[in-house]
């Protein structure tokens, strides 16, 4: 079992084990201290918690200690370290494959379980909150057990081997790849926190409100990190890849993507069942597939079955995932069948003109949204199994299909927030809509005047500019009534998360349909054109360094600033890989990149360029919605706690 | 309050006028590098997975860019007929638009489905909603409630 | 209670479709033939005209006559090294037949300069032939390394192999398409 060569490897694999064996205790202490309502079996659970997690960071750190010293008696360094990797991204080059991939996931989730453990210290009478910590338990351990088996970093290497070929070169050439898979481990991970207690408020059969807010901030913390995790890597993919986009429709995108769909979905409803006590199967549905989905993400993208950017070697993980994704569905399908009595609520929606039942129509369109995105990229692999013959689905069938979904979204949100909740009036709603209305034809007109056309872009600027009114107007009308805290809360804070969602719609809807883009063969000292701007090449150099050859061609553009897109190759693993050059601004953003083949002596280059309009806006949006997410974190108006969970709050006459 | 009624009418209208202007419109003539774009965006790179030729930085993903540029500068085939060319040299799974026919088509068919089937799921549930109104009391209930008030009158 | 019943329903068929979905992926398999279709078969092959890393020019249907071997290779991919030797015995038997097989390598994305060391280091003295732009690749529908391509005297494609050879598979082969071929 400790056949690994080298004390980090040991080390790593005993902290590993520890690490197992405190979530194994963690799980039975839970389970055990929770079904006998014993309180001295659950005082145990924190010490189990911070074991685990304490035994996670050990193993990371036995495993960065062992790619920063190179330590090459262990085959995953030997996979993907190198002497010529600069410092920063040999760090990182820990979660560049597989192994180091599990071995984080294993570290944040130890970390959750730690986290909720202190969070939930004083209250350990409530049940529920071991049931929780038992099920993150076991998820810990089967991740633990995973990291040990078939995805062990710590496994030994062939012996004798002095050096070697580093990252994959597309994870060592952006600062991104520090930031990225982190940021979005920590809110891939983190739904397991939400999807433990929906599945301890099944088995106490207490599936009232109470847990719901309860956790509230723990699945607003993850979706947060989920959403961000995303934006980084659409930055990343427009950084580094080189085709001037930002989403490809990868399996791997959709894998992150999918899970995003249903927190965004459960984000809404929640709100129906705090308010009205009504979709409680929806939301433990909810819950149960945005885990699931991120199980099943997993197994797609590790198992070799799908191939992509990002995807790893084929390795037995694959059936691992599997089965855990079978264990989960089996388990809370299970339970909802079991618990079904106790989920029915007495509630009604009395009207489809109220906010309910714009909410249960937001998550139609997110559950359809979920369901093509999820046929789309398995589509390929049933097709192969009944037929034997390989199909195609990328991009072209998700933009078509994804369009209808988008537009309708943005029109809820341009209703939604204006709709008061259980009953509202077509004069209410022509009141209520009148400002945010006319800001929408002020957009169309913009954007008609700045030259825009196509039916899809436009519609996307009008509703985009009823949504931001509508956004803007409940902003507004809040810090009127409360200054600052206004800005907080629930309401306020998700109305800004919308401004930020309705810039990246927009921004999207412009960049797709309004980019256009040219090769150029540019010969030294001569200027070229290309939709209002001036490329001039100025010369075509070599860099060398000890991990790479990289021929650079440097473009002179608008007589202003010179860009270098460039051409690498990573000469230990015989790659090439092409870095574009982006001059960004508020307006459009230029992006070269240059084009194979090129010579370092030869005085002329190809490039393409892209003029790409408003891609800073997607970035710009991806802040405003980070920082809504931490406003709605904080608390907002408080209703007074002797109300029922469904009194309205007082709404000032607007 | 009717004057408010007309300005909706009017803004719709204008809307509905804009819309037409700017759907109508187009941004230019299509380039040949625009032509080799969209062909390239419905092409799927081989040695990937769902990504097209024009995203794939992939080594079989630039030859085909190269063969699509080198066909359509040399301006002698139509649209379809350089998708079929490569189709006929890579195959049938190179076109990434699945097709509208058999089995492939369920990957349309299934979401129309599914939204459908939703639809009609919510408008069943806001039916069976309303008819959930809680029941008005009959003549006997406010019988028996009179009675109760009038000999609670009595007694004080 | 209604309800209930149909919680219980849409229970059971979101099993049951997971069920499918399971043996979809279960069945799901990432291997493949090591003889391959390609719609060329049967088919004249791809007119490719191009240049050895030598100079020489190169025009296949100049080898009209004789069977063609085309490997497709780059000195990096694992699979083409270590299939490498085999091939050299391939060309080695090969040359003393009267009806012996000609073999080409076609680059592909690679330098000329790497390929020559490699041939250099590993040997094997046939032409290596220069596919700058891919577009040997493309006319072929080859899109990963290293495919072998088998075609007749009469400039007919015949047989598609991917991946990397096995001992004797690519003699076996072209044997059994010599014996079964009149022109």
């Amino acid at each position: 079992m400790f056949a690994s060569a080298g004390i980090s490897g040991t080390v790593g694999r005993a902290f590993l084990l520890v690490g197992f064996i405190g979530a194994v205790f963690g799980a039975f202490a839970a389970f055990t201290g929770a079904r006998r309502n014993d309180q001295q079996i659950i005082r145990l659970i924190p010490r189990f918690s911070t074991l685990s997690f304490a035994a996670a960071v050990g193993a990371f750190a036995a495993m960065e200690y062992a790619m920063i010293t190179r330590d090459f008696s262990l085959a995953y360094v030997q996979k993907v370290g190198s002497w010529s990797t600069p410092a920063l991204y040999n760090f990182a080059a820990v979660w560049s494959a597989l192994e180091g991939s599990i071995l984080m996931w294993v570290l944040v989730l130890a970390g959750y379980t730690a986290a909720v453990s202190f969070w939930v210290r004083k209250r350990m009478q409530d049940l529920i909150a071991s049931w929780a910590l038992g099920v993150m338990f076991v998820v810990s351990a089967f991740f633990f057990l995973v990291s040990f088996f078939p995805a062990n970093p710590f496994a030994a290497g062939a012996p004798g081997v002095l050096d070697g070929p580093g990252p994959n070169p597309l994870l060592q050439n952006h600062i991104l790849v520090m930031f990225h898979p982190p940021i979005l481990y920590l809110g891939y991970v983190g739904v397991t926190v939400p999807f433990a207690f929906a599945i301890a408020a099944l088995i106490t059969g207490r599936v009232g409100e109470g847990w719901l807010v309860a956790t509230r901030r723990w699945s607003l913390f993850a979706w947060g990190f989920l959403t961000f995790g995303i934006a980084l890597g659409s930055w990343w993919s427009y950084e580094v890849l080189g085709w001037s986009g930002v989403w490809a429709w990868d399996p791997v995108e959709n894998a992150s993507l999918l899970p995003w769909i249903t927190g965004t979905a459960y984000i809404h409803s929640v709100l129906v069942q705090e308010r009205r006590g009504m979709l409680r199967v929806w939301n433990i549905s909810l819950l149960v597939a945005t885990f699931s989905l991120t199980i099943l993400g997993t197994f797609l993208t590790r198992s070799g079955v799908l191939n992509s950017v990002h995807a790893f070697s084929e390795s037995s993980i694959g059936s691992w995932f599997l089965a855990l994704f079978a264990v989960v569905l089996v388990v809370s399908i299970g339970l909802i069948g079991w618990r079904g009595d106790k989920l029915r609520s007495p509630g009604v929606i009395d009207s489809p003109l109220s906010r309910e039942a714009a909410f249960l129509a937001n998550n139609v369109l997110f559950a359809v949204f979920a369901f093509v995105v999820l046929l789309g990229t398995v589509f390929p692999l049933i097709i192969e199994a009944l037929q034997n013959r390989q199909i195609a689905v990328g991009a072209p069938f998700f933009d078509k299909l994804s369009m209808p979904i988008g537009l309708a979204l943005l029109t809820l949100m341009a209703i939604a927030p204006v709709l008061p909740w259980r009953k509202a009036s077509t004069e209410t709603l022509r009141e209520r809509l009148f400002w945010p209305a006319w800001c929408g034809v002020a957009a169309l007109v913009a954007s008609l005047l700045l030259g825009a056309y196509g039916l899809a872009p436009l519609l996307t600027f009008t509703l985009g500019g009823v949504s931001a009114g509508a956004a803007l107007r409940q902003v507004v009308l809040a810090t009127r009534r409360q200054g600052w805290r206004g800005l907080v809360g629930r309401a306020n804070g998700g109305m800004i998360v919308h401004l930020g969602v309705i810039l990246i719609a927009v921004a999207l809807g412009a960049s797709n349909s309004f980019s256009k883009s040219q090769e150029l063969s540019l010969v030294a000292n001569v200027e070229a054109n290309f939709s209002g701007h001036t490329f001039e090449l100025k010369d075509v150099v070599e860099v060398r360094d000890d991990r790479s050859i990289s021929v650079k061609a440097l473009v002179l553009v608008d007589g202003k600033k010179i860009y270098a897109p460039a051409i690498t190759k990573y000469t230990r693993i015989g790659m090439n890989v092409g870095t574009p050059s982006v001059r960004t601004s508020l307006t459009t953003d230029i992006y070269l990149t240059l084009e194979p083949p090129v010579r370092q002596d030869a005085n002329e280059a190809r490039i393409k360029v892209f003029i790409k309009p408003m891609i800073i806006w997607l970035w710009i949006g991806t802040a405003l919605m980070a920082v809504g997410t931490v406003l709605a974190a904080f608390p907002g108006r408080r209703r007074k706690p002797t109300d029922a969970t469904s009194a309205p709050v007082e709404v000032a006459a607007s | 309050m009717k004057t408010r009624k007309s300005v909706w009418l009017a803004m719709f209208l204008l809307v509905a006028v804009l819309l037409v202007f700017g759907a109508t419109r187009t941004g230019g003539p299509q380039t040949q590098q625009d032509r080799i774009d969209s062909l390239t965006a419905v092409l799927a790179c081989p040695t990937c997975s769902g990504e097209s030729v024009f995203v794939s930085r992939a080594a079989a993903a630039e030859s085909i860019r190269a063969e699509v540029a080198r066909q359509v500068s040399a301006g002698l085939r139509t649209d379809e007929q350089i998708l079929s060319y490569i189709e006929q040299r890579f195959g049938g799974e190179v076109l990434l638009v699945p097709r509208a026919t058999g089995v492939d088509a369920l990957v349309w068919a299934l979401p129309v489905a599914a939204l459908v089937f939703s639809i009609f799921l919510l408008y069943s549930a806001f039916t069976k909603w309303r008819g959930n109104k809680p029941e008005s009391p009959t003549s006997q209930d406010e019988q028996i409630v009179a009675r109760a008030l009038n000999t609670k009158s009595d007694e004080q | 209670m209604k309800s209930n019943n149909l919680v219980k329903i849409v229970s059971t068929i979101v099993g049951i479709v997971i069920a499918m979905f399971f043996v979809v992926l279960v069945v799901a398999d990432p291997d493949q033939d090591i003889v391959a279709r390609s719609p060329l078969l049967g088919q004249p092959a791809p007119a490719v005209t191009s240049e050895t890393i030598d100079g020489a020019q190169f025009v296949l249907e100049r080898r009209k006559g004789s069977w063609v071997v085309l490997n497709f290779f780059n000195s990096t991919c694992v699979p083409c090294i270590n299939e490498h030797d085999l091939l050299v015995d391939f060309a080695n038997s090969e040359a003393s037949n009267l009806n012996g097989a000609e073999i080409y390598t076609i680059i592909n994305d690679d330098s000329s300069d790497a390929v020559r060391d490699f041939f250099n280091k590993n040997g094997g003295d046939w032409q290596k032939v220069k596919d700058d732009n891919g577009a040997i690749a493309v006319a072929f529908g080859v899109a990963r390394v290293p495919e072998t391509w088998i075609i007749d005297p009469n400039g007919m494609v015949r047989l598609r192999i991917t991946g990397e050879l096995s001992p004797g598979l690519l003699s076996e082969q072209v044997n059994k398409l010599r014996d079964g071929f009149t022109s």
